[in-house]
């Protein structure tokens, strides 16, 4: 060996020794999830926030602890969590919702009260067909209960059902007020197709009664979407800001205020909208697509989010709402032929206009209009209007 | 379509004020575990917002728990974990030990981190795991159970079984090591680099295409075996634990390492290009280590692991000097092979500054 090669040996190892030395000091421990543990040293560092719980509530806890059978005691502290999950959009109280009900939770005949909490819970976990049978069971127990026909209302037109949701909004008419009845009626008449007529309708009900806050945000809702599907964004946007104004925490509400706004070209509007609320899917999906259209700040961090989301979902084997992951493929993967997959599964299970409006955007973009003969079907047997689907199909005629 | 409850619309007091940057997600806790002979060690991780739903975490009822509150709970939670974890190897238990480590924080908040040990009677085959914890307090909790590449899901208090041991034989460790430097296009630029002006040399004063192909057989052999006993030393040292870089700084050192390979052609500064493959090699170790890391490596199988990974590094190694070197001596007086020396090791360098900049800024 040269003496050449001996110097750059020699050289090789003290490189080797200072890389080790930068290492050392670099890296000094290596966790296995990558996640560093800790143990925090200010003694008043807040770990976690939970929903603070008053003393009949905890009461009621420790009773149904020691009686785990009570039904009233049950139904009251699931009603807790139910409320909780809907206000915070937060699925781990639906799950606790659901536990408390565990006594009865298998039962094929359980009391009336659990009936109706099992259906709202599993309408929350998008098992609509369980809920559904829940319900009907229910209203033949039930046949004048208001809350039960309403939620079947809701389910059947959710899953196309229309026939049996017109007959619950029927019986809602009976039972409940003007604004309930006009409320849950609307979408239903404006998916047969007088979009125009519907919203009159309800806006003159509204107009006419002094409903409660949050029946009037409900109803508001409504006549948003109604707008949206007359192609009417200055209406929409009107009913949306005054609901977010008046809730903030409106998940359902926030997240159409960003659809509309994204659609008139106005995403960093939308980002800014949904900025802090990126713990609800709905709103981390949509930031995520306003962001990827402006090249926000935040867009790669985003979009590294929802893919985590996604992952960590299908590692406890389960999946995000189909309707935000087909989104997510269609205008931030930019892969047509899995949103398409994902609208697909999708509309299997709901049918909504924004569903149909998905499964449109994605045939039209995977240029696969075979794909979605089963919506082209629904809108011609239904006769719904709705601008942006016209759109979408009229498109689709084209890349046949 | 938003549903309305009638009943009940006073919300009543909703203090869930997450943090804002937490995920809403169903509750999940993970169970990491890693088989070495009878031992059985990990970590259980749950989220403080369950503990706090089985236990009341949250003493003072004020929504918030601070790190004292936590951690005057922690010999409940030890308690409580105790009580709903089990281990079995081939149906003998295996008595349970845990001791509190911290907290971690995951997308949807923070977890509190249990290490944990199993002694079984025998290094297990099948290994079954009882997870019970929260199910009562939450019928959508998940137990995920990682061990050895697997993720076992439990959604009820009955046990699940894990394949252990059989999964990562040395043979699936050679493949693995062939695999990784076929795809780790930066391990084979790098070579590229270096055995692209073997066939031609300065044996005087100039340059000129090599007379035998024995001469630049004997350079090739002398540049490989120096950049595998290079990338040999520092995957072991960083296998076993005794050196960890972040990656960040090992991926940005291998992509300039590729650029300097390929600038040394351009400028001829080292002929001795074994020198540079071995001081470079080292850097490229361990890059293969954090590969052989990510595949979960079991300490009773270390040795046969890093030989076989070893191995299938060099079979890869070897198959593409073997298929490359005939050509490019072949070739090695055309004006084909200068457009390859000169526009190839600038492209190289071109790619591997990108890297660079991708690497250690993105």
């Amino acid at each position: 060996m040269g003496r050449q090669k001996l110097a750059v040996l020699a050289i090789g190892a003290v490189g080797l020794a200072g890389a080790l030395t930068v290492a050392a000091f670099a890296a000094p421990e290596r966790t296995r999830a990558g996640a560093a543990v800790r143990r925090p040293s200010d003694p008043a560092e807040i770990m976690a926030r939970v929903p603070a719980r008053d003393a009949s509530e905890l009461s009621a806890r420790r009773a149904l602890a020691s009686a785990p059978d009570d039904v009233e005691l049950a139904v009251g502290l699931a009603q807790a969590e139910l409320r909780r999950a809907r206000g915070s959009s937060d699925p781990r109280y639906l799950g606790r919702a659901q536990a408390i009900l565990a006594p009865w939770w298998r039962l094929a005949a359980p009391p009336p009260d659990v009936l109706l909490l099992r259906a709202t819970i599993l309408q929350s976990l998008h098992d609509f067909r369980s809920s559904r049978a829940d319900l009907d069971q229910l209203i033949t127990l039930r046949p004048d209960d208001a809350q039960a026909h309403l939620t079947r209302a809701v389910v059947a037109t959710v899953t196309g059902d229309y026939a049996a949701a017109r007959a619950s909004c029927a019986a809602v008419a009976r039972l409940a007020s003007a604004v309930i009845a006009a409320t849950c009626v609307a979408p239903l008449d404006g998916l047969s197709g007088d979009a125009d007529a519907a919203y009159r309708r309800l806006a003159q009900v509204l107009a006419s009664t002094r409903a409660a806050p949050a029946l009037r945000g409900w109803a508001e809702t409504a006549l948003a979407e109604l707008a949206i599907q007359r192609g009417d964004a200055v209406g929409a946007l009107a009913h949306l800001e005054a609901i977010v104004a008046r809730d903030p925490d409106d998940a359902y509400a926030r997240a159409a205020l960003a659809d509309v706004l994204i659609a008139g070209g106005r995403a960093a509007e939308a980002s800014a909208l949904l900025a802090g609320h990126e713990q609800i899917d709905s709103a981390l999906v949509r930031r995520a697509i306003a962001e990827h259209a402006t090249h926000g700040p935040d867009e790669a961090r985003l979009i590294q989010a929802m893919r985590d989301r996604i992952a960590a979902a299908a590692e406890r084997g389960d999946r995000i709402h189909l309707r935000e992951e087909a989104r997510f493929a269609l205008e931030v993967e930019a892969d047509p032929p899995r949103a398409l997959r994902i609208a697909r599964d999708n509309w299997a299970v709901q049918k909504e206009l924004a569903d149909a409006r998905l499964f449109a955007a994605a045939a039209v973009a995977a240029r696969d209009p075979g794909a979605a003969a089963a919506l082209v079907a629904w809108a011609r047997a239904t006769g719904v209007h709705d601008a942006e689907l016209d759109r979408w199909l009229g498109q689709l005629d084209g890349v046949r | 379509m938003k549903a309305l409850a009638i009943l009940g619309v006073a919300l009543g007091v909703l203090a869930a004020t997450a943090l804002p940057a937490w995920a809403h997600k169903p509750s999940d806790a993970h169970v990491r575990l890693a088989v070495d002979g009878p031992t059985v060690t990990g970590e259980l991780a749950v989220a403080i917002r369950d503990l706090d739903a089985a236990l009341t975490l949250d003493g003072d009822g004020d929504g918030a728990i601070t790190w004292r509150e936590l951690d005057a709970a922690a010999p409940r939670i030890e308690a409580y974990a105790a009580g709903r974890l089990a281990f079995a190897a081939d149906a003998q238990p295996c008595p349970l030990a845990l001791d509190r480590a911290g907290v971690t924080e995951l997308s949807d908040g923070a977890y509190w981190v249990l290490a944990l040990s199993a002694t079984c009677p025998h290094h297990p085959q099948a290994l079954a795991i009882t997870y019970r914890l929260l199910f009562d307090i939450d019928a959508q909790h998940r137990g995920l159970v990682h061990v050895e590449g697997q993720t076992l899901i439990v959604a009820s208090g009955d046990p699940v079984v894990a394949a252990v041991g059989g999964t990562t034989s040395f043979g699936a460790f050679v493949v693995n090591g062939i695999w990784h430097i076929w795809q780790g296009l930066d391990h084979c630029l790098f070579l590229l680099c270096l055995i692209l002006p073997a066939v031609f040399q300065r044996p005087g004063a100039r340059w000129q295409a090599a007379e035998s192909l024995r001469a630049v057989a004997r350079e090739v052999f002398e540049i490989v075996t120096a950049f595998t006993l290079a990338h040999s030393i520092t995957l072991v040292v960083s296998a076993i634990g005794l050196v960890s870089v972040p990656s960040r700084i090992i991926e940005t050192a291998i992509a300039l390492s590729v650029a300097a390979a390929a600038l040394n052609n351009l400028v001829r500064a080292i002929d001795a290009r074994w020198a540079v493959a071995f001081a470079l090699g080292l850097l490229h170790g361990f890059g293969f280590s954090s590969v052989l890391i990510d595949l979960g490596l079991p300490s009773h199988e270390l040795i046969g692991a890093l030989l076989g990974f070893n191995l299938g590094v060099e079979l890869g190694q070897a198959a593409i000097v073997i298929a490359l070197l005939p050509v490019l001596y072949l070739i090695r007086r055309t004006l084909a092979y200068q457009a390859l020396l000169w526009g190839g090791s600038g492209l190289a360098g071109l790619i591997a500054a990108f890297w660079s900049y991708q690497r250690w800024f993105a």
